[in-house]
């Protein structure tokens, strides 16, 4: 049995709720007199007779404090402590141990089952008071933290939520894998560390068999880098291009950016490869700014990295990024990827390096590019152990067949 | 015989504030709860059951606490503890001692009840 009443008019005609305290214990009289102080005390007092009862009190009404005898039939205070304790709902309940036991032994031995604190059944009303008065104020604090516990658990859930709609925002940025243009096929493979990345790779078919193609990583990782990189993206239009740029030169148009996109005030930057796919004149034309990933496999089946030792965006508004020009053949293969492919750590922290890129592209031989780019990630996958890369990775694969060219 | 007051009333009224509605309910619970508590006392000691013996003591000197009785509360103790050993040996006479002080007590506080009831 148990029963509940309002002892102050706090509550009422919109004053705070007051706080409540069950009191349980099998004694009535006793019970009776802690109850009747506490209403004077203005708390709400929940009354239960057993120990059984009290912890449906308890999960009924998630009082403020419970005070609970030591001795009671069937389940005993410790007792009913160590099931609280266990209980995920009710395990931070605040509970003050009523008892005429004040041997030090006991006292540790009902703190080590649950109890928080300890209420002489002989005490005085004041320190009767002042115990209670401390127990609420630890419950209120308790409530406090769970409840900004909770704020926080929302506004993760909305925060990751948010980032899952920007991440579904940047993949449609990526291309579409397949033929991009006649006599073009792409394949990629991308793979950000945080949901959201910072790596950005496109191709775009620009007419009369010229295609525009760049991979950017921005350096960092999550919501920034990735909202640099959709402006650095932006920049890289092809309408855009021709009115701030005034040519689709890849040298030009890295020195552009490195204007428009300085260093961030964190010191972040892009690394990046842009370049001109001219299918008829059988040209590449490209342009690096500190970005090492990239490289022609030619149908013959030499490697050639295209990286040119330079600054990344952003460092030097002055630099002038220089356009190399090379020839491709029917089979020629190109590779655009961002570091965070072959720069992966065993579990030494040995990085799989360009060296094993390399050799495991090689090894793949004539193999239908989906394979060698697929081959690839499983490679370095297989190097680090595990499935999550450290960095963003991105892999986008280009072969020129041998029908148009 | 004990000639000491059986219960300081000043001090169990404080207790409670000087609440004397609350006070009086706590006698009628004592008067009604005390006696039992005190049989089932009687019936555990009559069994040698300690653990039994050593519960109903306890609850009774959980009540008397609230009416600050001494004398009662101390035969109350020695019964309790003597029991929560489980040396039964001088437990006759303990209980013999409870019953005469709380007997004094409950007719003390039958007195304080009517009076109030006259007022």
């Amino acid at each position: 049995m148990s029963s509940g009443s309002l002892a102050t008019p706090a509550g009422l005609a919109g004053l705070p709720t007051p706080q409540t305290v069950l009191v349980v214990d099998d004694e009535p009289t006793a019970r009776i007199a802690l109850a009747a102080r506490l209403k004077r005390l203005g708390y709400r007092v929940i009354e239960a007779v057993d120990g059984k009862s009290g912890l449906d009190a308890l999960r009924r009404e998630r009082p403020d404090l419970t005070i609970l005898d030591w001795m009671m039939p069937e389940i005993d205070g410790p007792s009913f402590c160590e099931r609280v304790r266990q209980d995920p709902e009710l395990l931070t309940s605040q509970i003050l141990m009523m008892t005429s036991h004040d041997e030090p032994e006991q006292i540790a031995e009902g703190l080590a089952r649950g109890a928080d604190d300890f209420l002489s059944k002989a005490a005085s009303k004041y320190e009767i008071t002042a115990r209670v008065q401390s127990g609420v104020r630890a419950a209120t604090l308790i409530r406090r933290l769970e409840d900004a516990t909770e704020e926080i658990r929302r506004k993760q859930e909305v925060l990751e939520r948010e980032i899952q709609s920007a991440a579904s925002y940047v993949e449609s940025l990526l291309p579409a894998p397949g033929i991009v243009a006649p006599g073009v096929q792409m394949v990629h493979a991308y793979r950000p560390s945080l949901g959201l990345g910072g790596d950005l790779f496109n191709i775009v078919s620009w007419g009369d068999g010229v295609l525009g193609l760049y991979l950017l990583d921005a350096s960092g990782h999550g919501v920034s880098s990735a909202l640099r990189s959709a402006a650095l993206s932006t920049f890289l239009r092809r309408g855009n291009l021709l009115r701030h740029v005034g040519s689709t030169d890849p040298g030009a148009i890295l020195t552009e950016a490195n204007k428009q996109f300085p260093l961030t005030e964190d010191g972040n930057y892009f690394t990046i490869i842009f370049a001109r796919l001219d299918i008829r004149a059988r040209t590449l034309s490209y342009a690096t700014a500190g970005h090492n990933g990239a490289f022609l496999q030619r149908s013959s089946g030499e490697f050639n990295w295209m990286a040119r030792p330079n600054l990344p965006l952003g460092f030097d508004a002055s630099t002038t990024y220089v356009t190399t020009d090379l020839t491709i053949a029917p089979g020629d293969r190109l590779y655009l990827l961002s570091d965070g492919l072959y720069e992966v750590p065993d579990s030494s922290g040995a990085l799989w390096g360009q060296d094993r890129l390399e050799e495991t592209i090689c090894g793949c031989g004539p193999r239908p590019l989906t394979e060698v780019v697929a081959r690839s990630i499983e490679e370095a996958i297989r190097w680090q152990g595990h499935e999550q890369f450290p960095d963003d990775v991105a892999l986008m694969g280009v072969e020129v067949t041998a029908a148009v060219v | 015989m004990n000639h000491d007051p059986v219960f300081s009333l000043d001090e169990a009224l404080s207790r409670v504030d000087h609440d004397r509605e609350t006070f009086e309910m706590m006698v009628e619970l004592f008067l009604e709860h005390g006696p039992k508590d005190l049989a089932e006392a009687k019936a555990a000691l009559g069994v040698q059951n300690a653990v039994g013996l050593a519960r109903s003591s306890h609850r009774l000197k959980g009540a008397i606490l609230q009416f600050c009785a001494p004398a009662s509360l101390h035969a109350c103790k020695a019964l309790e503890e003597t029991a929560k050993a489980g040396n039964l040996l001088h437990a006759e006479a303990l209980y013999a001692t409870l019953e005469q002080e709380l007997l004094r007590l409950l007719n003390a506080l039958r007195r304080e009840r009517d009076k109030g009831l006259a007022a």
